[in-house]
Protein backbone atom coordinates (compact mmCIF):
# COMPACT_ATOMS: atom_id res chain seq x y z
CA UNK A 1 0.00 0.00 0.00
CA UNK A 2 2.85 2.28 0.49
CA UNK A 3 4.03 1.85 -2.82
CA UNK A 4 1.21 4.30 -3.78
CA UNK A 5 3.19 7.24 -1.87
CA UNK A 6 6.74 5.80 -4.03
CA UNK A 7 4.89 6.22 -7.05
CA UNK A 8 3.73 9.68 -6.10
CA UNK A 9 7.04 10.49 -4.91
CA UNK A 10 8.89 9.48 -7.93
CA UNK A 11 6.95 10.69 -10.38
CA UNK A 12 8.21 13.75 -9.10
CA UNK A 13 11.38 13.12 -9.07
CA UNK A 14 11.58 11.95 -12.21
CA UNK A 15 11.85 15.79 -13.16
CA UNK A 16 14.74 16.69 -11.08
CA UNK A 17 18.23 16.06 -11.45
CA UNK A 18 20.11 13.26 -8.47
CA UNK A 19 22.62 14.69 -6.10
CA UNK A 20 20.49 15.93 -3.47
CA UNK A 21 21.75 14.93 0.07
CA UNK A 22 18.99 13.88 3.17
CA UNK A 23 20.79 15.70 6.33
CA UNK A 24 20.24 13.21 9.65
CA UNK A 25 22.43 15.21 11.97
CA UNK A 26 25.52 16.47 12.74
CA UNK A 27 28.80 14.82 14.55
CA UNK A 28 32.28 15.55 15.43
CA UNK A 29 34.22 13.62 13.48
CA UNK A 30 37.64 13.86 11.79
CA UNK A 31 37.92 11.11 9.58
CA UNK A 32 35.30 9.68 6.68
CA UNK A 33 32.52 7.67 8.17
CA UNK A 34 30.24 5.06 6.40
CA UNK A 35 26.85 3.99 8.44
CA UNK A 36 26.14 1.51 5.76
CA UNK A 37 23.05 1.26 3.50
CA UNK A 38 20.79 2.20 6.05
CA UNK A 39 19.24 5.69 4.46
CA UNK A 40 16.25 6.72 3.41
CA UNK A 41 14.39 5.97 0.69
CA UNK A 42 15.07 2.44 0.57
CA UNK A 43 18.71 1.42 2.40
CA UNK A 44 20.72 3.98 0.82
CA UNK A 45 24.33 4.60 1.86
CA UNK A 46 24.80 6.88 4.86
CA UNK A 47 27.78 8.72 4.93
CA UNK A 48 30.10 11.92 6.06
CA UNK A 49 30.28 15.03 4.37
CA UNK A 50 33.25 16.70 6.44
CA UNK A 51 34.00 20.23 7.10
CA UNK A 52 37.14 21.10 9.49
CA UNK A 53 36.29 18.61 13.11
CA UNK A 54 32.87 18.17 12.13
CA UNK A 55 30.36 15.85 9.88
CA UNK A 56 27.21 16.04 8.42
CA UNK A 57 25.56 12.50 8.51
CA UNK A 58 23.94 12.38 4.67
CA UNK A 59 22.66 10.10 2.18
CA UNK A 60 21.65 10.80 -1.26
CA UNK A 61 18.48 11.30 -2.33
CA UNK A 62 16.39 12.92 -5.37
CA UNK A 63 15.12 16.64 -4.39
CA UNK A 64 11.98 15.61 -3.46
CA UNK A 65 9.85 16.26 -0.41
CA UNK A 66 9.31 13.60 2.23
CA UNK A 67 5.90 12.88 3.56
CA UNK A 68 6.28 12.31 7.71
CA UNK A 69 5.16 8.94 6.55
CA UNK A 70 5.65 6.19 9.78
CA UNK A 71 8.24 4.12 7.10
CA UNK A 72 9.86 7.22 6.64
CA UNK A 73 10.30 8.81 10.02
CA UNK A 74 11.28 5.50 11.47
CA UNK A 75 14.15 5.63 8.38
CA UNK A 76 15.38 9.20 9.65
CA UNK A 77 15.33 7.59 13.57
CA UNK A 78 17.19 4.72 12.49
CA UNK A 79 20.15 6.25 10.97
CA UNK A 80 20.30 8.81 13.95
CA UNK A 81 19.63 5.66 16.66
CA UNK A 82 23.00 3.88 14.75
CA UNK A 83 25.54 6.69 14.54
CA UNK A 84 24.12 7.45 18.15
CA UNK A 85 25.98 4.52 18.89
CA UNK A 86 29.42 6.41 18.92
CA UNK A 87 28.62 10.06 18.90
CA UNK A 88 27.27 12.85 20.04
CA UNK A 89 24.77 13.87 17.51
CA UNK A 90 23.15 16.99 16.83
CA UNK A 91 19.69 15.94 15.11
CA UNK A 92 18.68 17.93 12.02
CA UNK A 93 14.55 17.78 11.80
CA UNK A 94 12.74 14.96 9.46
CA UNK A 95 12.97 15.68 6.19
CA UNK A 96 16.10 18.46 5.50
CA UNK A 97 17.57 18.08 1.82
CA UNK A 98 20.10 19.61 0.17
CA UNK A 99 20.58 20.11 -3.15
CA UNK A 100 24.64 19.28 -3.09
CA UNK A 101 27.50 18.29 -0.98
CA UNK A 102 28.94 21.38 -1.29
CA UNK A 103 25.38 23.45 -0.02
CA UNK A 104 25.91 20.42 3.16
CA UNK A 105 29.75 21.99 3.23
CA UNK A 106 28.66 24.86 2.92
CA UNK A 107 25.62 24.86 6.32
CA UNK A 108 28.64 23.50 8.24
CA UNK A 109 31.12 26.15 7.63
CA UNK A 110 28.20 28.75 7.74
CA UNK A 111 27.27 27.72 11.26
CA UNK A 112 30.59 26.22 12.38
CA UNK A 113 30.76 27.65 15.99
CA UNK A 114 26.94 26.84 17.02
CA UNK A 115 27.20 23.86 16.01
CA UNK A 116 30.19 23.08 17.96
CA UNK A 117 28.99 24.94 20.85
CA UNK A 118 26.07 22.60 20.89
CA UNK A 119 27.99 19.70 20.91
CA UNK A 120 29.91 20.47 23.34
CA UNK A 121 27.24 21.07 25.51
CA UNK A 122 25.32 17.92 24.59
CA UNK A 123 28.54 15.36 24.97
CA UNK A 124 27.45 12.27 26.16
CA UNK A 125 23.92 13.02 26.49
CA UNK A 126 21.02 11.48 25.73
CA UNK A 127 17.22 12.17 25.63
CA UNK A 128 14.10 9.64 26.96
CA UNK A 129 10.82 10.28 26.36
CA UNK A 130 8.34 9.96 28.86
CA UNK A 131 4.73 9.41 28.31
CA UNK A 132 1.84 8.92 30.95
CA UNK A 133 -1.40 7.54 30.53
CA UNK A 134 -4.70 7.09 32.75
CA UNK A 135 -7.50 5.41 32.46
CA UNK A 136 -10.11 7.58 33.61
CA UNK A 137 -12.62 4.97 34.71
CA UNK A 138 -10.32 3.52 36.82
CA UNK A 139 -9.13 6.75 38.22
CA UNK A 140 -12.66 7.48 38.71
CA UNK A 141 -13.82 4.30 40.47
CA UNK A 142 -10.43 5.17 43.31
CA UNK A 143 -12.02 8.49 43.80
CA UNK A 144 -15.07 7.22 44.30
CA UNK A 145 -13.78 5.36 47.36
CA UNK A 146 -12.12 7.38 48.68
CA UNK A 147 -14.15 11.07 48.24
CA UNK A 148 -16.90 10.54 50.81
CA UNK A 149 -18.63 13.84 48.77
CA UNK A 150 -18.71 12.27 45.27
CA UNK A 151 -19.89 9.01 47.40
CA UNK A 152 -23.09 10.62 48.40
CA UNK A 153 -23.68 12.08 45.54
CA UNK A 154 -23.74 8.99 43.60
CA UNK A 155 -25.78 7.24 46.53
CA UNK A 156 -28.68 9.73 46.02
CA UNK A 157 -28.86 9.52 42.72
CA UNK A 158 -28.89 5.88 42.56
CA UNK A 159 -31.67 5.85 45.43
CA UNK A 160 -33.75 8.67 43.48
CA UNK A 161 -34.90 8.04 39.56
CA UNK A 162 -34.94 10.83 37.12
CA UNK A 163 -35.36 14.29 36.79
CA UNK A 164 -35.11 14.83 40.89
CA UNK A 165 -31.71 14.21 40.41
CA UNK A 166 -30.44 16.46 37.40
CA UNK A 167 -28.93 19.13 40.08
CA UNK A 168 -27.14 16.43 41.80
CA UNK A 169 -25.90 14.76 38.49
CA UNK A 170 -24.48 18.00 37.22
CA UNK A 171 -22.69 18.36 40.79
CA UNK A 172 -21.10 15.24 40.62
CA UNK A 173 -20.03 15.60 37.24
CA UNK A 174 -18.54 19.32 38.44
CA UNK A 175 -17.21 17.51 41.27
CA UNK A 176 -15.11 14.84 39.37
CA UNK A 177 -13.55 16.86 36.76
CA UNK A 178 -12.25 19.30 39.60
CA UNK A 179 -11.13 16.10 41.12
CA UNK A 180 -10.01 14.10 38.05
CA UNK A 181 -7.63 17.98 37.21
CA UNK A 182 -6.25 18.00 40.33
CA UNK A 183 -5.37 14.34 40.95
CA UNK A 184 -3.64 15.04 36.86
CA UNK A 185 -1.73 17.73 38.37
CA UNK A 186 -0.50 15.43 41.40
CA UNK A 187 0.41 12.81 39.33
CA UNK A 188 2.45 15.04 37.31
CA UNK A 189 4.27 16.95 39.51
CA UNK A 190 5.12 13.14 41.61
CA UNK A 191 6.44 11.91 38.49
CA UNK A 192 8.73 15.13 37.43
CA UNK A 193 9.79 15.22 41.52
CA UNK A 194 11.08 11.24 40.87
CA UNK A 195 12.93 12.04 37.91
CA UNK A 196 14.31 15.54 38.01
CA UNK A 197 17.31 14.73 39.98
CA UNK A 198 18.72 12.06 38.05
CA UNK A 199 18.09 14.29 35.05
CA UNK A 200 20.09 17.10 33.49
CA UNK A 201 17.05 18.89 32.00
CA UNK A 202 13.29 18.08 31.40
CA UNK A 203 10.30 19.36 29.16
CA UNK A 204 6.82 19.38 29.03
CA UNK A 205 5.23 18.95 25.80
CA UNK A 206 1.41 19.18 25.20
CA UNK A 207 -0.10 15.98 25.78
CA UNK A 208 -1.58 13.77 22.43
CA UNK A 209 -4.73 13.06 22.58
CA UNK A 210 -6.85 12.83 25.87
CA UNK A 211 -5.58 9.89 27.83
CA UNK A 212 -2.69 11.49 28.17
CA UNK A 213 -1.71 13.42 31.15
CA UNK A 214 2.25 13.42 30.67
CA UNK A 215 4.15 14.22 27.76
CA UNK A 216 7.92 15.19 28.93
CA UNK A 217 11.29 14.95 27.31
CA UNK A 218 14.36 14.46 29.60
CA UNK A 219 17.95 15.29 28.81
CA UNK A 220 20.39 12.48 30.48
CA UNK A 221 23.59 12.24 31.26
CA UNK A 222 24.87 8.81 29.90
CA UNK A 223 26.69 8.21 33.30
CA UNK A 224 23.64 8.06 34.74
CA UNK A 225 21.61 6.25 32.17
CA UNK A 226 21.10 3.48 34.77
CA UNK A 227 19.96 5.21 37.27
CA UNK A 228 17.12 7.35 35.21
CA UNK A 229 15.79 3.70 33.84
CA UNK A 230 15.77 2.66 36.95
CA UNK A 231 13.68 5.77 38.71
CA UNK A 232 11.30 5.14 35.87
CA UNK A 233 10.74 1.88 36.92
CA UNK A 234 10.31 2.62 40.21
CA UNK A 235 7.98 5.71 39.57
CA UNK A 236 5.66 3.02 37.20
CA UNK A 237 5.43 0.50 39.32
CA UNK A 238 4.22 3.06 42.66
CA UNK A 239 0.87 3.94 40.08
CA UNK A 240 0.72 0.44 38.15
CA UNK A 241 -3.12 0.05 39.00
CA UNK A 242 -4.03 3.54 37.86
CA UNK A 243 -1.19 4.63 35.21
CA UNK A 244 0.73 3.19 31.76
CA UNK A 245 4.19 4.37 31.39
CA UNK A 246 5.39 4.61 27.81
CA UNK A 247 9.12 4.93 27.80
CA UNK A 248 11.29 5.21 25.21
CA UNK A 249 15.32 6.24 23.76
CA UNK A 250 17.84 6.80 24.39
CA UNK A 251 16.82 9.70 21.70
CA UNK A 252 18.92 12.31 20.21
CA UNK A 253 18.17 15.62 21.96
CA UNK A 254 15.63 16.89 19.79
CA UNK A 255 14.05 18.85 22.74
CA UNK A 256 16.84 20.22 23.88
CA UNK A 257 18.73 21.36 20.97
CA UNK A 258 17.30 25.13 19.57
CA UNK A 259 19.30 26.25 16.71
CA UNK A 260 17.78 28.41 13.82
CA UNK A 261 19.35 27.24 10.80
CA UNK A 262 19.35 30.29 8.26
CA UNK A 263 17.65 28.24 5.03
CA UNK A 264 16.17 28.94 2.26
CA UNK A 265 14.35 27.43 -0.53
CA UNK A 266 16.95 26.10 -3.24
CA UNK A 267 14.55 25.88 -6.21
CA UNK B 1 -36.53 63.74 8.74
CA UNK B 2 -32.83 62.72 10.71
CA UNK B 3 -34.56 59.73 11.90
CA UNK B 4 -35.65 58.28 8.59
CA UNK B 5 -32.56 59.31 7.06
CA UNK B 6 -31.23 57.47 9.48
CA UNK B 7 -33.35 54.41 9.59
CA UNK B 8 -33.41 54.55 6.02
CA UNK B 9 -29.46 54.64 5.28
CA UNK B 10 -27.80 53.33 8.16
CA UNK B 11 -29.20 49.77 8.32
CA UNK B 12 -28.15 49.69 4.27
CA UNK B 13 -24.75 51.10 4.90
CA UNK B 14 -24.13 49.55 7.93
CA UNK B 15 -24.84 46.03 6.96
CA UNK B 16 -22.88 46.31 3.66
CA UNK B 17 -19.84 47.40 5.52
CA UNK B 18 -20.01 44.84 7.52
CA UNK B 19 -20.55 42.22 4.99
CA UNK B 20 -17.20 42.85 2.98
CA UNK B 21 -15.48 43.25 6.15
CA UNK B 22 -16.69 39.62 6.80
CA UNK B 23 -16.14 38.62 3.45
CA UNK B 24 -12.53 39.43 4.09
CA UNK B 25 -12.59 38.37 7.46
CA UNK B 26 -13.88 34.62 5.97
CA UNK B 27 -11.11 34.35 3.54
CA UNK B 28 -8.68 35.48 5.76
CA UNK B 29 -9.87 32.50 8.18
CA UNK B 30 -10.03 30.26 5.30
CA UNK B 31 -6.71 30.82 3.87
CA UNK B 32 -5.36 30.32 7.18
CA UNK B 33 -7.38 26.67 7.50
CA UNK B 34 -5.70 26.07 4.26
CA UNK B 35 -2.19 26.89 4.95
CA UNK B 36 -2.08 25.59 8.73
CA UNK B 37 -0.76 21.67 8.76
CA UNK B 38 -0.72 22.08 12.68
CA UNK B 39 -4.06 19.98 12.90
CA UNK B 40 -3.05 17.43 10.55
CA UNK B 41 0.22 16.62 12.73
CA UNK B 42 -2.11 16.41 15.49
CA UNK B 43 -3.97 14.16 14.22
CA UNK B 44 -0.76 12.29 12.89
CA UNK B 45 0.48 11.61 16.27
CA UNK B 46 -2.61 10.92 17.55
CA UNK B 47 -2.30 7.83 15.24
CA UNK B 48 0.87 7.05 16.06
CA UNK B 49 -0.21 7.12 20.05
CA UNK B 50 -3.17 4.54 19.02
CA UNK B 51 -1.12 2.27 17.28
CA UNK B 52 1.09 2.09 19.80
CA UNK B 53 -1.44 1.67 21.94
CA UNK B 54 -3.12 -1.31 20.16
CA UNK B 55 -6.20 0.82 19.60
CA UNK B 56 -5.45 -0.04 15.58
CA UNK B 57 -4.05 -2.28 13.66
CA UNK B 58 -0.77 -2.09 11.56
CA UNK B 59 -3.70 -1.74 8.33
CA UNK B 60 -5.69 0.74 9.40
CA UNK B 61 -2.78 2.83 10.53
CA UNK B 62 -1.96 2.86 7.24
CA UNK B 63 -4.70 3.40 5.50
CA UNK B 64 -5.34 6.63 7.99
CA UNK B 65 -1.98 7.44 7.54
CA UNK B 66 -2.54 7.94 3.69
CA UNK B 67 -5.38 10.48 4.40
CA UNK B 68 -3.31 12.52 6.35
CA UNK B 69 -0.79 12.48 3.90
CA UNK B 70 -2.77 13.82 1.37
CA UNK B 71 -4.58 16.41 3.59
CA UNK B 72 -0.58 17.60 4.64
CA UNK B 73 0.21 17.47 0.63
CA UNK B 74 -2.58 19.87 0.15
CA UNK B 75 -1.55 22.20 3.06
CA UNK B 76 1.83 21.99 1.03
CA UNK B 77 -0.17 23.04 -2.39
CA UNK B 78 -2.18 25.98 -1.02
CA UNK B 79 0.84 27.40 0.93
CA UNK B 80 2.89 27.36 -2.37
CA UNK B 81 0.12 28.89 -4.13
CA UNK B 82 -0.73 31.29 -1.62
CA UNK B 83 3.62 32.64 -1.36
CA UNK B 84 3.62 31.34 2.08
CA UNK B 85 7.13 28.96 3.30
CA UNK B 86 6.70 25.41 3.64
CA UNK B 87 8.86 22.85 5.52
CA UNK B 88 10.40 20.74 3.23
CA UNK B 89 12.10 20.51 0.02
CA UNK B 90 15.00 21.29 -1.01
CA UNK B 91 17.30 24.25 0.84
CA UNK B 92 20.31 25.65 1.24
CA UNK B 93 21.80 28.28 3.92
CA UNK B 94 20.44 31.33 3.14
CA UNK B 95 22.47 34.30 1.59
CA UNK B 96 22.94 37.45 3.42
CA UNK B 97 20.80 39.43 1.39
CA UNK B 98 18.06 37.13 1.98
CA UNK B 99 15.68 37.86 4.42
CA UNK B 100 13.45 34.35 3.84
CA UNK B 101 14.18 32.22 6.32
CA UNK B 102 12.46 28.94 7.06
CA UNK B 103 12.97 27.68 10.72
CA UNK B 104 15.74 24.83 11.03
Amino acid sequence: MTDVHHGEQESQLAATAEGGKYVYCIIRSDRQRDFGAIGIGGGQKVFTVAYRDLAAVVSDTPIVIYDPTRENVLAHEFVNETVMREHTVIPMSFGTVFRSEEDVSELLRSTYQAFSDVLAKMQDKIEFGLKVLWDREKVVANMERENDEIRRLKDEISRHTSSSTYFARMQLGRLIDSALEEMSMRYVSDIHDALKPVAVASRSNKPIGDRMIVNAAFLVDRAQETAFDERVKETSRKYEDLLTFKYSGPWPPYNFVNIKLKLEKAD
Amino acid sequence: MGLLTKVLFFPITGPVAGIRWSLNKVVQVAEEELTDDTPVKQELMELQMKLELGDIDDAEYIERERALMLRLREVRAWREKLGKASPGGPVRVARESADVATEE
